[in-house]
């Protein structure tokens, strides 16, 4: 989907907050206006501000939840990874976003983060994860792909630039052309969310991540081996069910030698 | 050998905690206001406040801790406050520096956007979004003054 269509829609939601199903109160030639000034901001994911971040990260907070079990719902087990996962942020590039921390009612062995600073990782990893050194590597990467808006870049790819103004032409201000904008924004968090449940990040993303995630561990005072050693607990303990671990991930082999 | 395990542990005190910053660098601020300490703890007294990406010299480093300065102004701040890079000044769609907002009172925990809650409804993703919401809830009720104890309490961040 054009990355521009997609921030345009993005401002369509995030400007109509009284929408709500029927799309009552809506403003639509307001929206429209709005929606024109977009074309004349939008410059890669430097173009997604907070509000849009939000709008995004929240959706697809929700497909997470929802594709992966729900919550834990132990006020315990939040207090640990939240307290962890916030001392990590707070040092983070990025310490005024609110970080939110979770851990999804899954047995599989992964992690996810959606934009504007949602971070989950499942049972099955928060299980595996012996220590606080070992958690805090985990979290501390999810927190690397949010500060380094990773999963904004995939929708910010493409033909950004163009058909700026047929873009904003195309929004003719009735409800039917609402709707298709609608199921382009869907269409949009789709993107993200298979890229993270399903064909997971490029490579050179996700050493990105570690690289950042290792660098942040080691500054806020946790162990700067705890994601080498975490992944190795994992490589060690991989068995025929070892595409539960980490499937979206590149070899774990070849993420423990670059974090060596 | 005395001697040299004297030296050992004064050079690894003296070591960057990552090799990010050294002597003669640059370092960035990253936040609102980032304090500029009398000395590398972090309960010394502030000697300045320099304001959100703020270009600064690296003078001196002590462990995880910076002695910085801005023309005349130095001090020492911890190296988790510290960018290496400049931090983005690009202005998102509301037409403010995307990361400078993200400091500001703006930034205070919000529930889950409209707009979200929309996408669930039209997904059918009621529960997730129970879910989500809950998440939010719990976490929001550990409040910063919390953290900074954990922070104290574990010798973590400026705390170590």
């Amino acid at each position: 989907m054009n990355a521009l269509r997609f921030l345009c829609l993005l401002l369509v939601l995030t400007a109509a907050s009284g929408l709500r199903g029927q799309f009552g109160g809506l403003d639509l030639g307001k929206v429209v206006d709005t929606a024109k000034n977009v074309g004349k901001v939008a410059k890669g994911v430097a173009g997604i501000g907070p509000e849009e971040e939000r709008v995004i990260g929240g959706s697809v907070a929700v497909e997470i939840a929802g594709t992966y079990g729900g919550l834990v719902r132990d006020e315990k087990i939040m207090r640990r990874v939240n307290l962890i996962g916030r001392t990590l942020a707070g040092f983070s590039d990025r310490p005024g976003l609110t970080w939110r921390f979770g851990v999804l009612a899954s047995n599989s062995v992964n992690a996810f983060s959606a934009p504007s600073g949602y971070v989950f990782i499942t049972r099955g990893l928060y299980q595996m994860a012996a220590d606080d050194d070992a958690l805090a590597a985990v979290l501390a990467h999810e927190i690397a792909h949010i500060t380094a808006r990773h999963a904004l870049k995939i929708v910010a790819r493409g033909d950004f630039l163009a058909g700026a103004s047929s873009i904003a032409a195309s929004q003719s201000g009735n409800v039917r052309n609402l709707e298709a904008q609608l199921q382009q924004f869907d269409l949009g968090v789709k993107q993200i969310t298979e890229t993270l449940f399903t064909k997971g990040f490029d490579p050179q993303t996700e050493y990105e991540a570690d690289r950042i995630g290792r660098d942040l561990a080691a500054v806020t005072g946790y162990s700067r081996d705890g994601l080498r050693l975490m992944l190795q607990r994992l490589q060690s303990q991989s068995t025929a069910d070892s595409k539960q671990v980490f499937s979206t991930h590149p070899p774990l082999a070849e993420r423990i030698k670059r974090l060596q | 050998m005395k001697i040299p395990l004297l030296v050992a542990i004064a050079a690894f005190l003296a070591a960057p905690v990552y090799a990010g910053f050294a002597p003669g660098g640059t370092a960035y601020t990253k936040r609102l206001e980032t304090a500029l300490l009398a000395e590398p703890a972090p309960l010394a007294q502030t000697l300045a406040r320099i304001g959100y990406a703020h270009k600064l010299k690296v003078e001196e480093v002590r462990g995880a801790w910076l002695r910085v300065s801005e023309g005349k102004t130095a001090g020492w701040v911890f190296a988790g406050n510290l960018a290496e890079q400049k931090p983005s000044e690009n202005k998102g769609l509301d037409g403010l520096p995307v990361a400078a907002s993200e400091t500001s009172a703006a930034a205070a925990a919000r529930p889950l956007a409209p707009a979200a809650i929309d996408y669930a409804g039209r997904r059918g993703l009621a529960q997730a979004r129970s879910d989500v919401e809950w998440m939010e809830h719990t976490s929001d009720a550990i409040k910063n003054d919390q953290v900074q104890a954990f922070r104290q309490a574990q010798k973590k961040g400026e705390f170590q």
